[in-house]
């Protein structure tokens, strides 16, 4: 009994020094984020670095909120300059996942398909999305076809290389048992090898949609007469450091909004994969 | 005899697929040669462009001043990176301090740096190698805090049973076994500086391989863009050659992740 209570009383205590060390990290990282806005807001407002380079945090907000309704000085608002970039990314995105993973399962799956397409494929790969922008920018023109083709392009080889690395890595064990039981070829396609493709394939299509979304920024500087990389550009234009970093800032935390909503269909639409 | 008769399908077939693809680019580039370009003309425009200089500097100058931009930029984010992450995932404390206002930091891309930075330091060639340095450092500092954190704690004690010092222990155990990791994350950093300073070259610049493709596009001349991005990718593929080469000799120790 009282060894019992012993041992309880030292997980308590246990308990109550793990928590105490959580809440002093919790509290250096507070004090971390303090001093780098803090830092930030000071240089500036003491004048150690002109107002032309950095705007302060606090005027940056401010900035935010007035571009949210106001469309000078670079003729949109956020919110338009928002949306005219995250379609495109939608497009060219959803685009390269209908072709790309279909085209990546088949080659997984039949040798011949991935013998004929692969070599082209090893091409493509080593050149990265944004040498494409110029000659998308030639055969397409300045609107919103050859942004799209840029995001399609980024997005498009990793699709099809992990869909078919997810088909290709399939155990072999439920191929197995699948074929004893009778399937036929389509239906071991259909329901063991594309389902095991899946992990892989969200991942890519994380990996991808980062490399879209700075791509798509990239393209949007060169020529747009629209979109956050468009805002961006002109805001150095106009030498408007809080236009910049406010447009950096949305660029940011939307790709990484897009990124968590990925991740949350992946949890989804894979129930079966276990937390690591 | 099996494996012969493999690899020659595979060879057969990899012909095949590419004498498909010059079949079709030909097709194409007959009906419209302003749009595209034969690969005969590529090839042709490729030959003239590594004899007479492009805007006062050669092909291969080009090509070595955005290498040199990478390697600089590459060299910098480690001297940033590695102390940054090595004291990252030894100390828990500064982990908390640093850790919320790099992941504040992270989700901006590099090249949504490059207004600002040009604002900052113009259009020169401390500008390039700070953008790339921006999106290097990134992959190596992660990397060297994951290795540090996953060395195995068995030799981490074992250190301690000799009464090895925290510099000993920091020299001796953790920087070998984080190596792997680390070097792992200078190839990704290597990479994806390779396309950030394309786009730095892009938006302005007097030589660099992203220059070689603006102006391209700027002369409408849509063979010299295609050489160009043969030359990105092919320099691109090198490099991973290369890396993956030193990787093996300086870290043999090393064991498949997958």
């Amino acid at each position: 009994m009282a060894d019992q209570k012993a041992i309880s009383a030292s997980i308590e205590v246990e308990n109550r020094n793990k928590a105490r060390e959580r809440r002093k990290l919790l509290m250096i990282s507070l004090i971390g984020l303090v001093c780098f806005f803090g830092i930030w807001e000071l240089v500036v407002r003491v004048g150690l670095v002109p107002i032309r380079y950095l705007n302060p945090p606090t005027m940056v907000v401010r900035t935010f909120f007035t571009k949210l309704m106001d469309p000078k000085p670079d003729g949109a608002t956020i919110p338009v300059h928002f949306w005219a970039s995250f379609r495109l990314a939608l497009c060219g995105f959803v685009i390269a996942v209908i072709v790309g993973i279909p085209l990546g399962w088949i080659m997984g799956y039949y040798k011949i398909a991935n013998r004929l397409i692969r070599p082209l494929f090893e091409i493509m790969r080593p050149i990265p999305p944004i040498a494409w922008i110029p000659i998308s920018i030639l055969w397409l023109g300045i609107g919103y076809q050859a942004k799209a083709f840029i995001i399609f392009v980024s997005a498009f080889v990793p699709c099809v290389i992990n869909a078919y690395t997810g088909v290709t890595l399939t155990n072999q064990t439920l191929v197995d048992v699948s074929k004893t039981c009778g399937a036929s070829k389509w239906q071991i396609f259909r329901t063991v090898c594309i389902p095991s493709s899946l992990p892989l394939v969200f991942t890519s299509l994380r990996i991808s949609l980062g490399n879209a979304w700075s791509a798509l920024v990239a393209a949007e500087m060169l020529a747009a007469t629209q979109g956050l990389g468009y805002m961006i550009q002109q805001g150095r234009n106009f030498v408007r450091s809080d236009i910049i970093i406010c447009g950096m800032l949305v660029i940011g935390i939307s790709g990484a909004l897009m990124s968590a909503g990925l991740a949350f269909i992946e949890k989804k639409a894979t129930p079966w994969r276990t937390e690591k | 005899m099996n494996q012969t008769k493999e690899i020659l399908k595979t060879i057969g077939f990899t012909m095949l697929s590419i004498g498909l693809f010059l079949v079709l680019w030909t097709f194409l580039a007959v009906r419209n040669p302003d749009f595209l370009p034969s690969p005969l003309i590529c090839i042709e425009k490729l030959g003239q462009m590594m004899g007479r200089p492009i805007s006062r500097v050669s092909l291969g100058g080009h090509i070595l001043s955005s290498l040199r931009r990478v390697l600089l930029a590459v060299f910098f984010a480690t001297l940033i990176g590695l102390p940054l992450g090595l004291a990252m995932g030894w100390s828990r404390k500064v982990n908390a301090f640093v850790a919320p206002i790099f992941e504040f930091l992270r989700p901006i891309p590099p090249i949504a740096w490059i207004p600002l930075v040009i604002l900052w330091f113009g259009v020169g060639e401390v500008s390039k190698v700070f953008l790339v340095t921006l999106g290097a450092y990134v992959p190596i500092l992660m990397n060297t805090v994951t290795g540090v954190k996953m060395v195995p704690p068995v030799l981490l004690n074992v250190g301690r049973i000799y009464k090895a010092s925290n510099v000993q222990i920091l020299r001796e155990i953790v920087l070998p076994a984080a190596l792997p990791a680390i070097f792992a994350g200078v190839k990704t950093a290597v990479s994806s500086g390779w396309m950030i300073v394309l786009a730095a070259e892009m938006m302005a610049s007097r030589s660099g391989v992203g220059f070689l493709i603006n102006r391209g596009m700027e002369a409408y001349d849509v063979a010299m863009i295609i050489v160009g991005m043969c030359i990105i990718g092919v320099v691109g593929y090198l490099i991973s050659i290369v890396l993956t080469f030193l990787e093996r000799r300086l870290c043999p120790w090393k064991t498949n992740l997958e």
